[in-house]
């Protein structure tokens, strides 16, 4: 069978909603993240694909572009983080409730 | 080009004292006293010697091409409205200047010495640099609206100088009163500006500046009908800030202040600023006979009804306060019969004669430590020689005997009224009424100051004492020109040239030319088409022999025979003097018509209805009840659980994924 | 030969991404993940994004998962606590239901439309380091150069929110 545009439709889907149901039930704050960054990879599948579908590279300009957001999430996300464990001595979500309200 | 460097030697007027303003109001306490002195004095000495220079350069110019002007840039422009940030110096701003600058110094130095001894030395320095710089601005603007700049500038001074000693309530309020009153005048002033602008601006070529006095002088043919309306609501700003009826009530009040402060800004060069503004909008008023009648008859009720209430006042500085008011009437009533320059003329010796008698009173207040009434004073003569015969000067200046200064403008406006088609005889007639009373008054101050026996206390008598040096020679500097500050207006048929009246000649006569466009008022000024010289000598002698009786009964009555006074007071039971003494109820009629019923209204419709019921109970309290119901739904979702956001998140996914799908 | 390797990628990412889900331990998911990435890597190769490919493992599977790595170590020991138990039996319909509703929404969607096929091979180059860069440092330079703007906050930004508050410079 030959490989086509949904099948990589397809892919992009099942890791997003893989990163989804985990970004929900972990409790870990940075296995969350975690999860934000695989359904952001998900995303630069989807621009690739349709990049080569439209034979236009722009889509790969802002993949890069994402590379440098996901960084800059992932480095920002991780500080707040640190200082939050340093504060509390833990990064379960479920014990961060101080938003309550 | 020489013209170059006195153009931007304009600016420089300007800005010094407000450099010194912001140097000695931020450095305030840090300043030693002599530094911050010298820097105020400095400041203004400097502007005046520039305004002189400015001067002289214009009097070698052509007569009809006497402007420097001095465009600093771009204030506001956007489409064709343009309005530029620059000052300008023609004949009329040209004699302004050099007085404010010139009684500005001159007060300054005496308030070296008359404040001397005050905790906010530096402030009230500070304070008067900041008046000086916005009273520039308001004669040399360029413009209408860096007129009102410093119109506005000279209020808020003035308010804060008047509440100098904000320690004592009574002060305090005295400024609000000033501000509050002042700001209805300046309301109808902004609204004849707004006039203007909404007539002008559609008729205005590329890059001719809006509201520029240039600008306005020249079209002055398209506003000519709305004139009237235009010339009220700048005459209505003008009663506010020259204190006239019916907004005089704050300048009696403002004698809160300092006594320098008083000779400075309520007597000598802000309260006349009402007056230099009718005269700059001359091309206006003369297009509506309307205005004119108006500005006459309030001038001349002014002068009359502010004359009356200063017979029976005890405190010094009161009656030469409703003695400025009553002279300003005479200014407005000058211009209102078209006769400009004699208003000009009589700002300028007023300042003269009137700031002297400030000074000098306050000479007398410094020296008996503090006290205002009149009755507890007397015998001064020999304890303070100086200041009583330059405050003997001032006095007959003001009373306007010949040669002093306030003879000759005096004598012209009555003369002018007189003689001038807008005017007439009855305003004739009350004018010289209250020149009479005016000479009576000011020798009932002067007799119960400085003649007969000291009536105050042993302590404050032990203290009595000349004031000094820097006190002093101020006053017999304005001393001098009270006496031969007249001379430049020496009238013609006394053998002189009225030069003044020439000087200031170029700045009206255009005005007549708007006016024969406006087929309007032809010989308003021009009292010469009925010159009759016999008629205007047994004029000027009547009021001469006039104001001398009148110094004479004020004499006789005050030093002589008091009892007249007394049965003078319980004429008519007393009624008369009661109403006199407390100054027609003005200020309580105004608090029953306009103070009370609007407290009234406040508290009871707009405070309970409208503010408590509507503002509050609706819009407030209703707004907050709808947050607080849409927010006791929404809290259900903000418990705290960030895996809960997380899923709300997927649902959201959700429910827009099966949307796409459904949809297309 | 694509197909091969596309099941291949494809199912190394998709099962990357559950063992990242499932395993307790924050560095085993971590692991996990650049495992993912990797594959990931191989679907932009054959996607014709040689570049991407190489930037994905450069700065995905390289710069950022060591950072996340880092972070592990420094806060936690390999297991979370809170984390021995996923989720309470009542709450999996809660947060199946939507991916699986999802899932049979698309999947009808495509049966119904059948799939999208390729217009064609991609161009000579397409994808190549040469043509991205010539995009980027033409078209969309403003964006490139806004792009290094972010990054520049999200150093300081880093610094300022992960350093103690009394040692910051302008403290």
């Amino acid at each position: 069978m030959e490989i086509t545009l949904t099948h990589y439709l397809l892919l992009a889907m099942t890791v997003f909603l893989t990163g989804m149901v985990g970004f929900v039930v972990r409790r870990n704050a940075i296995v969350m993240l975690m999860c934000v960054e695989l359904m952001l990879s998900s995303v630069n599948i989807v621009f690739a694909a349709y990049s080569r579908f439209h034979a236009n590279a722009d889509g790969h300009v802002f993949v890069l572009m994402n590379f440098a957001v996901a960084a800059a999430e992932a480095a920002i996300g991780l500080a707040i983080l640190v200082e939050i464990f340093r504060r509390r001595r833990t990064v379960n979500v479920d014990d961060l409730k101080a938003l309550m309200e | 080009m020489e013209s170059h460097a006195t153009e931007s030697l304009l600016r420089w007027i300007v800005l010094v004292p407000l450099l010194a303003a912001a140097v000695g109001g931020l450095l305030n306490r840090r300043l030693p006293k002599q530094v911050a002195g010298l820097l105020a004095c400095g400041a203004v000495g400097v502007s005046f010697a520039l305004s002189v220079t400015v001067f002289l350069r214009l009097t070698r110019m052509p007569a009809a091409e006497r402007f420097v002007s001095d465009t600093m840039g771009t204030w506001i422009g956007f489409g064709n409205l343009q309005i530029d940030l620059g000052f300008t110096m023609d004949p009329l701003s040209g004699v302004m200047a050099l007085v404010v600058t010139g009684v500005g110094f001159l007060i300054h130095i005496y308030s070296l010495g008359y404040m001397a001894h005050d905790e906010g030395f530096g402030r009230f320095f500070a304070y008067m640099n900041l008046f000086i710089f916005a009273m520039m601005t308001l004669v040399l603007g360029e413009n209408m609206l860096m007129l009102f700049v410093g119109w506005e500038g000279v209020g808020l001074c003035s308010y804060l100088l008047i509440a100098f000693w904000f320690n004592d309530e009574a002060n305090a309020a005295a400024g609000k009163k000033a501000f509050i009153v002042n700001r209805i005048g300046d309301f109808g002033f902004l609204l004849g500006i707004f006039l203007i602008g909404t007539t002008l601006l559609p008729h205005l070529a590329e890059g001719e500046g809006l509201f520029s006095f240039r600008t306005l002088q020249h079209h002055a043919g398209i506003m000519a009908p709305v004139a009237t309306a235009i010339c009220l609501l700048l005459f209505l700003g003008a009663t506010g800030k020259s204190a006239q009826i019916p907004l005089y009530i704050w300048l009696p009040d403002a004698m809160a202040g300092p006594t320098p402060v008083s000779a400075l800004i309520h007597a000598a060069t802000m309260v006349t600023a009402g007056v230099y503004m009718v005269a700059r909008m001359n091309f206006l008023f003369v297009l509506s006979p309307t205005a004119m009648g108006v500005v006459a008859a309030v001038g001349v009720v002014t002068a009359i009804f502010a004359a009356t209430i200063a017979l029976t006042q005890n405190d010094i500085k009161k009656v030469l306060a409703y003695s400025t008011v009553s002279q300003l009437g005479y200014m407005m009533l000058a211009c209102g019969v078209g006769a400009f320059g004699i208003a000009i003329f009589h700002v300028m010796t007023h300042a003269f004669f009137k700031a002297l008698l400030f000074l000098g009173s306050g000479s007398v207040i410094h020296a008996m430590s503090n006290e205002k009434d009149m009755r507890v004073m007397g015998g001064l003569k020999k304890k303070l020689p100086i200041t009583f015969w330059t405050f003997l000067i001032g006095t007959l200046a003001l009373a306007g005997i010949f040669p002093f200064a306030g003879f000759f403008s005096k004598d012209e406006i009555l003369w002018k009224t007189f003689s001038s088609e807008l005017g007439g005889v009855l305003p004739w007639a009350l004018g010289f009424l209250a020149a009479g009373l005016t000479a009576f008054y000011m020798m009932r101050l002067v007799v119960l100051t400085f003649f007969g026996e000291n009536r105050a206390s042993a302590e404050v008598k032990s203290h009595i004492h000349e004031s000094p040096a820097t006190m002093t020679m101020p006053l017999v500097i304005l001393a001098v020109l009270s006496l031969v500050g007249g001379w430049i207006g020496w009238p013609h048929f006394m053998g002189g040239g009225a030069w003044f009246e020439q000087w200031l000649a170029p700045v009206f006569s255009s005005g007549h030319g708007a006016a024969a466009h406006g087929a309007a008022v032809h010989g308003a000024a021009a009292g010469e088409a009925v010159h009759d010289t016999m008629m205007e000598w047994i004029l000027a002698g009547a009021s001469l022999a006039w104001g001398l009786i009148g110094l004479g009964v004020g004499y006789f009555v005050y030093m002589k025979k008091i009892s007249i006074a007394t049965s003078l007071r319980n004429l008519g039971g007393g009624v008369p003097y009661k109403i006199l003494l407390n100054k027609y109820y003005v200020d309580e009629a105004y608090e029953g018509t306009f103070i009370r019923p609007g407290y009234l209204l406040s508290k009871n419709v707009l405070w309970k209805i409208v503010d408590a019921g509507l503002i509050d109970g609706l819009l407030v309290n209703g707004s907050a009840l709808v947050v607080a119901i849409t927010g006791s739904v929404l809290r259900l979702f903000q418990n705290g659980m960030v895996r809960f956001y997380a899923w709300s998140f997927t649902i959201g996914v959700t429910v827009f994924v099966l949307y796409l799908s459904f949809s297309g | 030969m694509e197909g091969i390797l596309f099941w291949v990628f494809g199912s190394m990412m998709v099962f990357g991404g559950l063992m990242m889900v499932v395993q307790r331990s924050a560095v085993v998911s971590a692991v996990w993940l650049i495992f993912a990435f990797v594959s990931a890597a191989g679907i932009f190769a054959l996607l014709s994004a040689p570049f991407l490919a190489v930037m994905q493992i450069l700065v995905y599977a390289g710069a950022i998962m060591v950072l996340f790595l880092f972070v592990i170590m420094m806060l936690q020991g390999p297991v979370l606590e809170g984390d021995q138990k996923l989720l309470g039996r009542s709450l999996w319909p809660a947060v199946a239901i939507p991916p699986l509703a999802i899932v049979v929404m698309i999947v009808g969607y495509v049966m119904r439309n059948g799939l999208t096929g390729w217009g064609g091979p991609a161009p000579e180059g397409f994808g190549s380091p040469e043509h991205v860069a010539g995009l980027l440092l033409g078209k969309y330079l403003l964006a490139f150069e806004l792009i290094s703007i972010v990054l520049l906050v999200a150093i300081i930004g880093a610094l300022a929110v992960g350093k103690d508050e009394r040692k910051l410079p302008w403290k």
